[in-house]
């Protein structure tokens, strides 16, 4: 399978390719007050507003660092209720598109961080689906749900 | 009675035994000598008489075979010894008979001998003979012509012939047996006799030799003690007289010598007391004046040498207790006057010195001022050259800040212009840096670009995979040109970096140029206002200098005169001096005077 590399503090992670919709550079966010550390900003792509996450930040480490390789990766996030949602995320040092074989990965057999996931030669994918606890959740889509739910009805 | 004798008495007497001892040995010696030879030389004439019987025996064997042969071959040559022997028997028997004359036996043995011998010649050789003749001359005939009586005749009377030599020869033997037993007895006893006799004598020498040694020696060996026991010390050794001898002799002189040597070493020691007895007393006063205490008195007296010498000494005591008086006398009274003498002429002496050491003190002030005005001159001079040097080194020294000035001038221009093209050189940098950034910015889309056209050409799937392709390869691209402009970037900002310094390099550089301009400027104005002073200092020297000359002047004319009142002030003070030296010596030698008459004491 092929995944996004790229990096939270020296380590190499993989982001599986069909969960990326696009790569988009870094730009201005908009900060959201008395949220979450982790959540860097709102982003405005082509009129809709989508939150973005700093994973360094949401793995524990040090605050945003923009280099020049960092890139906001956007994927669609799985609601509860199945809605596909747009969820930016904040990555260091995207290098590129590597293809893992399958059987090579394996499970690491330590708890970590909720969103991790399996490992294959240094590199450790990333679960989208599991980035989020549910009150972070509540808070990033409640509204959206709400105001969509409204939309449609 | 032999301790009477002579020493030369006792020694003859002595050898004289000896020699009689030895003289009697030899007697016995050469009686029994004399009787050896004498029977030797009977065994001689025994043997001789033997001989001659032998000899006798041989003749008639020899007529006999001389008989038989001409008998039986009736040659003549073979008769001819016969009357020889003939005649040899006779002869040999009359020796026979002269050499036995002293026994009667063998003479009546030997008158005999002669007739049956010349019986036998006569009647049974010579018929025989003659018989042979006759038949020697019938030519042929070889026959015996001996009867057997003739032969048995003749052989009978040989037989008797010999029976009778055999008598005689048995005689003789007998004899000269016994005379053996004899000779050996004889010698025997000779040998003790010489053995025994040699032993005795030489036993009985001994004992004389002894007795005579004994004689001699132990009157030397009592003398020799004596003498010892002299020599050691033992003054009343005396020797023993043992004999009346010459030695006896010795020893009486001896013992009178070594009274007389005792009795006057008595004498001596008598003599040698007396005369301590007086040089201890002599001795005693002396001492005691020696020490200083001259009330001893002389008691020796008399008219030999010490007894002079006693009244020598006793005179001169007494002149030297008159002597120590007067001087103690006068000594006194020349210390009192020598004192005062001392004091006044020291006064007169510290006067003096007071006045020499000020004038002293003047001299040497002055010749102070003299020294420094010449120093002072000299430094006057050495500061006129300095000051001119001085003025022709800042005359120097302003134009070459002139000249320095100038060139810090041009230093500056060239300076602006070079920061002019360095800031030139910035903008173009800056200018690139602009397009880099674009160029990167560019880069980055280009990545992004490639990273949305793999994930669509994921989600296309099969028939996105070419297109996969392509977006590596823009990704690829992009990534160099990224790593390009990176470099292109660190070289900028080298560039820029070192521009920016060499700027600043620059801008330090001009401010310093222009602040030494300022000082060089500021450097020259004090030179000129130096050069102004100092040539306002040249007159001013000149003037000092004059003043300075006039002074030197001045002091040595001070110096002379005060030279000349050092030289009269010495004077006097070395006259003072030698009067205050006399004067110590006066006390001196008065204070010695005194002192050494101290010591002695006149009045007991």
């Amino acid at each position: 399978m092929k995944v996004l590399v790229f990096a939270i503090g020296s380590d190499r992670y993989g982001l599986p390719l069909r969960a990326v919709a696009r790569v988009l550079p870094v730009v201005a966010l908009k900060q959201i007050p008395l949220a979450p550390a982790f959540v860097a900003g709102l982003m405005d792509l082509h009129g809709v507003p989508v939150p973005v996450l700093d994973l360094s930040r949401l793995a524990g480490l040090a605050a945003e660092q923009l280099w020049l390789d960092s890139r906001i990766v956007l994927v669609d996030y799985r609601l509860d209720d199945g809605a596909l949602r747009p969820l930016g995320l904040l990555l260091e040092h995207v290098t590129g598109i590597e293809t893992i074989a399958e059987h090579t990965l394996a499970d690491p057999g330590i708890e970590g961080a909720p969103f991790l996931g399996e490992v294959s030669a240094q590199l450790q994918l990333v679960e989208v689906n599991d980035l989020l606890a549910p009150d972070v959740r509540a808070l990033l889509f409640a509204r959206d749900g709400a105001a969509r739910e409204g939309e449609r009805a | 009675m032999f301790k009477d004798l002579s020493i030369k008495s006792k020694i003859t007497l002595a050898l004289a035994a000896i020699a009689a001892l030895f003289l009697l040995l030899l007697v016995a010696a050469y009686n029994n000598f004399a009787k050896l030879s004498e029977a030797n030389g009977w065994d001689r004439h025994t043997l001789e008489v033997l001989l001659e019987t032998d000899k006798i025996t041989t003749a008639v064997l020899q007529v006999q075979t001389a008989t038989r042969g001409f008998m039986l071959t009736g040659n003549e040559s073979l008769v001819e010894p016969v009357s020889k022997e003939e005649a040899l028997a006779r002869v040999h028997l009359d020796k026979v008979r002269v050499l036995t004359a002293d026994n009667s036996g063998q003479q009546e043995r030997v008158r005999r001998l002669e007739p049956l011998l010349n019986d036998w010649i006569n009647k049974v050789i010579d018929p025989l003979i003659a018989k042979r003749r006759e038949l020697n001359k019938t030519v042929g005939v070889t026959q015996q012509t001996a009867s057997a009586a003739d032969v048995l005749n003749g052989a009978r009377t040989v037989a008797d012939i010999r029976a009778l030599i055999d008598d005689m020869a048995g005689e003789e033997s007998r004899l000269l047996a016994r005379r053996s037993d004899e000779s050996a007895k004889l010698q025997q006893s000779m040998f003790l006799l010489l053995t025994g006799g040699g032993a005795l004598c030489l036993l009985l020498a001994g004992v004389i030799g002894y007795l005579l040694v004994q004689a001699l020696l132990t009157p030397l060996n009592r003398l020799t003690d004596a003498v010892g026991r002299i020599a050691a010390g033992e003054q009343s050794a005396r020797a023993d007289v043992l004999a009346n001898d010459e030695l006896g002799k010795v020893a009486i002189e001896f013992n009178r010598m070594a009274q007389a040597i005792q009795d006057s070493q008595v004498k001596e020691l008598e003599t040698t007391n007396l005369l301590r007895a007086k040089v201890d007393a002599l001795l005693d006063v002396v001492s005691k004046a020696a020490s200083g205490d001259l009330t001893g008195q002389v008691t020796v007296e008399g008219t030999d040498a010490i007894g002079r010498m006693g009244h020598g000494l006793k005179r001169m005591f007494d002149n030297l207790r008159v002597l120590l008086n007067n001087v103690q006398k006068a000594g006194i009274q020349v210390t009192t006057s020598a004192t005062e003498i001392a004091a006044s002429a020291k006064q007169q002496e510290a006067t003096g010195i007071e006045q020499a050491q000020t004038s002293v003190e003047i001299l040497s002030t002055t010749k102070e001022i003299s020294a420094n005005t010449t120093q002072l001159l000299r430094t006057m001079e050495e500061a006129t050259a300095v000051a001119d040097f001085t003025t022709n080194a800042t005359a120097e020294a302003q134009t070459n800040l002139r000249r320095m000035d100038l060139t810090m001038q041009h230093m500056v221009a060239a300076t602006d212009s070079i920061n002019a093209k360095l800031a030139a050189l910035s903008e173009k940098a800056s200018n690139i840096n602009g397009v880099l950034i674009t160029i990167t910015k560019v880069a980055d889309q280009t990545n992004i670009l490639s990273l949305n056209a793999a994930i669509e050409a994921e989600k296309a799937g099969d028939a996105g995979r070419g297109f996969s392709v392509v977006a590596t390869e823009i990704r690829r691209l992009a990534d160099q040109t990224s790593v390009s402009t990176w470099d292109i970037d660190q070289m900028l900002k080298e560039m820029q970096s070192a521009v920016s310094a060499s700027v600043m390099g620059m801008d330090k550089f001009s401010e310093e140029i222009r602040r030494s301009v300022g000082e060089v400027r500021h450097v020259t104005e004090q030179l000129s206002s130096v050069m102004d002073q100092v040539q306002k200092l040249a007159p001013q020297f000149d003037l000092v200098l004059q003043g300075m000359q006039s002074q030197a002047v001045g002091a040595s004319q001070i110096s002379d005169t005060m030279l000349q009142l050092n030289d009269a002030t010495q004077q006097t003070v070395e006259s003072l001096k030698a009067t205050s030296e006399a004067v110590h010596q006066l006390q001196y030698a008065a204070g010695d005077l005194q002192s050494s008459v101290a010591t002695f004491s006149v009045n007991s």
